[in-house]
Order: structure tokens, then sequence, then C-alpha cells
């Protein structure tokens, strides 16, 4: 509830520290049970479910995120694509295949490139786009990322970045050029694993990261999307971590819209390995018990996880999705040169997966609301800027 | 001289609101308005009072 | 579990006491007085009035400031506005010089209902000058999320109409008002009987407000005493944890049957 402040290097702010809960003996039937049907899920239920044993729970926890889905979202799963404005990063982290170090094709889209990008992306049927570069770099630094905002944001409903951390003004001039989203995952919640994994860069700064989606809120976004990269340490600890950071964001941005994403470190061309690698069940597992104790927020689960997965997480815990996705720079008009940031697991186009999902008796929404009165309404105004997470 | 004492015209010798709260409520904590402002408890003794003043003298009830 | 490490915090007070009493209505102030200890109440509400020259003293000071530890909020009833409400948090701070604060607001006389935007103005004014304010509304939970954010020690949202006795009428709007919010909710007004008083902690909200359920009591201090109780059996059952609901079999398909192959790290 109040401001954390967090030292340089990044201590986790006690709010979000999971330790306390990790340390309680497994659940027993009765406390399982009681967090499954409890209809004011807390901290105490998530981790309850987290930690469930699976051959028991995992069915009727399946069931449970399956109807508490139908309930806010019908039977509908939104779809969104994303779109790699750059690959230059000065960034180094461990685990990206657009890491400084990394032998990469360097490359950004142009202003004409990005126009027929986007034109593509909008023939395909898409009205929500993902707009990703890298770290700030002098060829992709905020300017460049606020005229592809602009230009998204003339063609589609909602505009969401992942880029880099911002100041409140940046993070309002984004939201003012059209910006309705910013995604931002910390990737991981202890300090000492993001030292470890952020070897260089500005993205070393664990505290800058942790505050940005309240900067992007106090600036005037209207939702964030928040997220762990699950592998890089104790996923569960992650994971706990992440669930309070939502639920301690919700309550002081309340007009908020929030988004959690399920990232696992997948293979990718520089073959970094994951240390805490995170299985199918386990990961279905934590789907479930976010979507029980946070019935109202969007989980989003990308083309990193293979088809089988998703068809089956698809309404069941998960209510928004990226399809045909490409994780290289641009290459949805033509071909792309460099590697990709990951490797995508689920190859299918967009008229493959939608055949899928209808078959599953779900529809695929490409447009969650109109933005035709954005026009003339000013943006929202800035909530609430302070510091703190 | 002539005074409004909470709403009705009042005859008083006071000549500081400390004064009048003495005359009229020896007994208890009273807080004073005077022409709708609030006289803080330490200014009761140095506030005077003048000819056609509004006076509201408050205290505490029962409420809920 | 220790009741002093579970204290209500309304600003930088700290109260054990999770039930607050109102002191109108009462036949006496003495039975108010003896209610008040009975109850072991430390947060009182008191209202303004125009002293009577002709009842000079109506003893209802003198027993509640010889008693120990109870704090005095005044409230701003009989405001029509906020600013009639803001003149009578100033007025009553010279009286007691509690920082405490109940803003009150309702024009309408037959249901008493509390207007919304007078109140909100008066409470961001107040907050402002560093009072603690506790503001009586309606079961709202965007109301009661802006009046947080404009600084106020608690919100008090009301279970049903002053007087009604009905209860917990706003039972799931409070639900929401306490998922969302990070100050104290405290259920002011409507509450009869003290297994409702005991309902509405076990649901969550920080505190209850009574008044003419005890005043109107047969024997009030009893009632007030049995309040108190109910209040803290309500806490202590929701610290506790209920037991859950019974759950209805599931009878579709199985969502899991895709996860039972080979595992794919
Ligand atoms: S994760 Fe982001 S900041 Fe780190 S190397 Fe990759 S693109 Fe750069």
């Amino acid at each position: 509830m109040n401001a954390v402040s967090s030292s340089p290097r990044g201590d986790m702010p006690r709010e979000l520290d999971p330790r306390p809960w990790l340390e309680l003996p497994p659940p027993d039937a009765r406390a399982v049970a009681a967090a499954l049907t409890t209809e004011e899920p807390d901290e105490a239920a998530f981790v309850t479910l987290v930690r469930a044993e699976p051959t028991r729970w995992l069915e009727a926890m399946a069931q449970r995120a399956q109807a508490l889905t139908r309930r806010q979202f019908g039977r509908t799963i939104q779809l969104y694509a994303p779109l790699y404005l750059s690959n230059y990063c000065s960034g180094g982290c461990a685990y990206c295949g657009f890491a400084a170090d990394r032998d990469q094709v360097r490359h950004r889209l142009e202003p004409d490139e990005i126009e027929r990008e986007l034109t593509a992306l909008k023939r395909l049927g898409f009205e929500q786009v993902l707009l990703l570069t890298g770290e700030r770099t002098p060829h992709a630094g905020f300017d460049y990322l606020l005229a592809g905002v602009r230009m998204a944001a003339r063609l589609f409903h909602e505009v969401t970045v992942e880029a880099f951390p911002m100041t409140v003004d940046e993070y309002r001039a984004l939201a003012e050029a059209g910006c309705t989203g910013v995604t931002i995952y910390q990737e991981t919640y202890d300090p000492d694993a993001y030292e470890r994994f952020h070897r260089w860069g500005p993205k070393r700064d664990y505290a800058a990261r942790l505050d940005a989606p309240s900067r992007a809120l106090s600036g005037g976004v209207a939702s964030v999307g928040l997220g762990a990269l699950l592998g890089l340490a104790d996923p569960l600890a992650d994971a706990l971590a992440l669930f309070r950071h939502v639920r301690v964001l919700q309550q002081r941005f309340w007009r908020a819209a929030f988004s959690v994403s399920f990232p696992r470190l997948r293979p990718e061309a520089g073959g970094f390995q994951a240390p805490h690698p995170v299985g199918d069940r386990w990961l279905a597992q934590l789907i479930f018990a976010f979507r029980i104790c946070l019935p109202e927020t969007t989980l989003v689960l990308s083309t990193r996880e293979a088809p089988a997965f998703r068809d089956g997480l698809a309404g069941v815990g998960i209510n928004r999705m990226s399809a045909g996705s490409r994780t290289t720079v641009g290459g949805y008009d033509g071909r792309a040169e460099d590697t990709g940031q990951f490797a995508v697991s689920d190859g299918r186009d967009v008229t493959a997966f939608c055949t899928m999902l209808r078959a599953h008796g779900l529809d695929p929404v490409f447009k969650n609301w109109d933005s035709a009165y954005r026009s003339v309404l000013s943006p929202p105004s800035a909530l609430r800027a302070e510091g703190g997470i | 001289m002539k005074i409004l004492l909470n709403g009705e015209p009042y005859e008083t010798v006071a000549r500081f609101v400390s004064e009048l709260i003495a005359e009229q409520a020896p007994a208890v904590r009273v807080a004073a308005v005077v022409n709708d402002r609030v006289v803080p408890a330490a200014e009761q003794a140095t506030t005077a009072l003048a000819e056609g003043d509004r006076v509201e003298l408050l205290t505490f009830a029962g409420g809920g | 579990m220790n009741q002093e490490d579970d204290a209500l915090v309304l600003g930088d007070h700290a109260y054990t006491s999770r039930l607050l009493l109102g002191t109108g209505k009462f036949a006496s102030a003495d039975v108010m007085a003896r209610a008040v200890a009975a109850s072991g109440v430390q947060i009182v509400t008191v209202a303004l009035r125009r002293f009577d020259r002709d009842r000079p003293d109506d003893a209802l000071l003198t027993p509640l400031l010889a008693m120990e530890g109870v704090t005095l909020m005044p409230n701003t009833s009989g405001a029509r506005n906020a600013e009639e409400a803001i003149q009578a948090a100033r007025i009553a701070r010279e009286l007691c010089g509690s920082r405490l604060v109940k803003v009150e607001i309702h024009p309408n006389p037959r249901h008493l209902m509390p207007d919304p935007i007078e109140t909100y103005e008066a409470a961001r004014v107040l907050a402002a000058d560093g009072w603690l304010v506790m503001p009586y509304i309606p079961p709202d939970p965007v109301l009661a999320k802006r009046l947080e954010e404009v600084g106020c020690a608690s919100v008090m949202p009301l279970g049903a109409a002053i007087g009604s006795g009905q209860g917990l009428a706003s039972a799931e709007l409070l639900k929401i008002i306490v998922r969302e919010a990070c100050i104290p909710v405290i259920v002011d007004a409507g509450l009869r009987a003290p297994s409702q008083a005991a309902a509405a902690l076990e649901m969550g909200c920080d505190a209850v407000l009574v008044n003419t359920a005890v005043a109107d009591a047969g024997d009030p201090p009893a009632m007030a005493a049995a309040f108190a109780q109910a209040v803290a059996a309500g806490r202590s059952a929701r610290r506790a944890g209920l037991m859950p609901v019974g759950q209805e079999a599931q009878a579709s398909s199985p969502l899991t049957t895709f996860l039972q192959g080979g595992e794919r790290v």
C-alpha cells in the first residue's frame, strides 16, 4: 500500500518477498479445497494452489479455471500479434538472442517498412499489436519508438509496447500518441539471479525495472502487462512475487487494466540453458492458480509454447493469445534476415489457429473495444503519480 | 452591548469571547464562532466582541 | 491470536477494539457512559450542537473525558454541504483537540443518505489539512477508492439506512470495497444485531460503528458488550479462515489429458 524503496542494486521490496510463504508446510487437502472454491482469493489461496499436489488437484483446478475464465471473458480469446521494430540492443541478458554479444544480424524497420508490416498484420485481421524493441540504442531510442506507436495507433485499436523502462513523462508521451498498454516483465524477482543474468547494460537496474509499471500507469497508460521469465530462478518464488506485484499494483492503480504473461525460457539460437526448467504440468498449474486467484485479470500465452499446450489452455485460464507470430524484426511482410529473439513453437498461421479455437467452442476476438471515441477525448489523466513499485 | 448569540439577540457586558463564555457556560467546555470565524481556544481571551457580532457557542452532544 | 498485533490502524493510531460507538439517542448520559464502559470501545462519536443556557451541562463530555483510553470522534452531522462540514470539523477541534473527524453529510432528512459529492469535497479539504478523515458514505467501491486517494484514514460505508436495523443490506458491495481498499473499511449504520456485526467482520470489514442498536436496546450496556463480543468473534473467525463452501460435483469432460503425455521442458 505504501511506496517502497529499493536499493540501487535491487533488494526485493518486503511486500513482494515470497520467502515467508515458501517456508510454510505443503498445503493439506482441506486448504486446497478451500482455495479452489473461495470467492475471496488471496495470497494464501494462491500459494496453496501452486503448491497443491498435481495428480490429485490439477484437473479440479483446470475445471475451476475454465469456469472462471468463462464467467469473466465468455467463450472468447483475444488475439494480438507481436511486431519487433528493431533488434539493436546494448543489453547483455544472458538468455536473449538479441543481446549485444550475440552473433545476430542487426536491423531496424524504417518508417516505410513499419507501415508495410502494420498493413500486413491488419490484412491478417489483427486489431491489437504489440511493438517490441531492445534496450535504448541510438538506432532505436524513445523517439523511434514513439514514431512507431503513432503509426500503429492510426491503424490498430490497441497498441501495446514492450521495450525499455521509461520515465513518467516518456510514458505519458507514449499514451498521448495512442499507446494503450505497456508490457514489462521483471524477468526474475530474485535480486541475485537478476544480477547474474543481466550481465551489463541499463537492464541491470533491478529497481528501475520493477518500478516501471507504476511509472507507466502514472503517465496515463491504461494497462500494464507483467510477467517473469520462468526458468531463471526458483519458479515458485518468482510466481509468488509476480502475484504479489500484480495485487499491489491493482490496489494502487485501481483504474488500470492488468495482464499477466507466462513466458518460459525456450531454447534459442545462443543455446542458453534454463537453470530452473519449468515443466508443462507445473506451468499449467501456475496458470490455473493465477486464474482462480485473479479472476478478472487477463492471462496471456504466446507462441513460445507448443500447439498442444496452447490448445489445452485456451479458455482454460488463458484469455489472450498471440498467433502467427514472428520474433524476428518484421517478417509479416516478406522474410526477415535475423534469427529471432526466441524460437516460436507454435508455427500455425492465424487462420489455422482460429480454426482450432472455433473447434474448441471459442470465438477469436481481434478487437476488444472500439477506439473511435479516443480522437475526441483526451487520454486518461495521470493515475496518481508517486514513487514505489 | 447587543450581540446575536446562537441566533438570538442578547445583551452582554462581556468585552472578550472568554468573558462571554464565563458568563454563559462557566462549567462547560464550549467552542466559539464569531461572525463565522472559529476562534481558536487560545485566542478566546484576546478576541474582542463588538456591537452586532454574531456569536455561536457550541458544545458536544450525543451523536452517532 | 494476539489482539495486540491485530490492531485497527487509523493514521498513526492503533486501536485494539474494532467496535466504535455512537453516543446519540441514549436515555441518559449515565446509560451512555455505562454502555461505553461495558463495550470497551476506544472511539466514540459525538455531535456538535449549540450550547443551551437552560441545560448548561448535559453531562455528556464529563464522563467520556474521564474514561481512560476513549478517543472522541466528532461528526459533522447537521452539515448540509462540504463547507459546513469543514466548519464543523474546525469547531470540534477547538473542543477536543481531536484530529479524528467523521465526515457525515446527509442533506435529505427523510432517508439520511450521505451526499457522495459533498462528502468527497469535504474529505479532500480536511485530509489535506491533516485530519484523520472518516467519511460516512454510500457503499460505492469507486467512491471508496477516490476517498482513499485523497488521503482518508478509513471509509465508513453504510450497511443499510441509518437507524433502519436492516443489517448488511449492502453486503455484496461491501465485499468489493473490502477487496479493493488499502485503508480500513468500517461499516457504519444499519446494524441491529450483534450477529450482523460479526458477519461484517467475517467478510473482511475492519470494524463497525453502531449507535441505535445499542441505545434502543432493552439493556444498552449489555447490548454494547454483546456487540463487542460479536465484533471480536467475527474478527477472529476472519483470521482463522472459514471452511470452504461445499463444491458441486464436476461432471464435465476432463481438461488436463493433454498434460498426461511426456513432460516437455
Ligand atoms: S532481453 Fe531485451 S534488453 Fe536484454 S538483451 Fe534481449 S532485447 Fe536486449
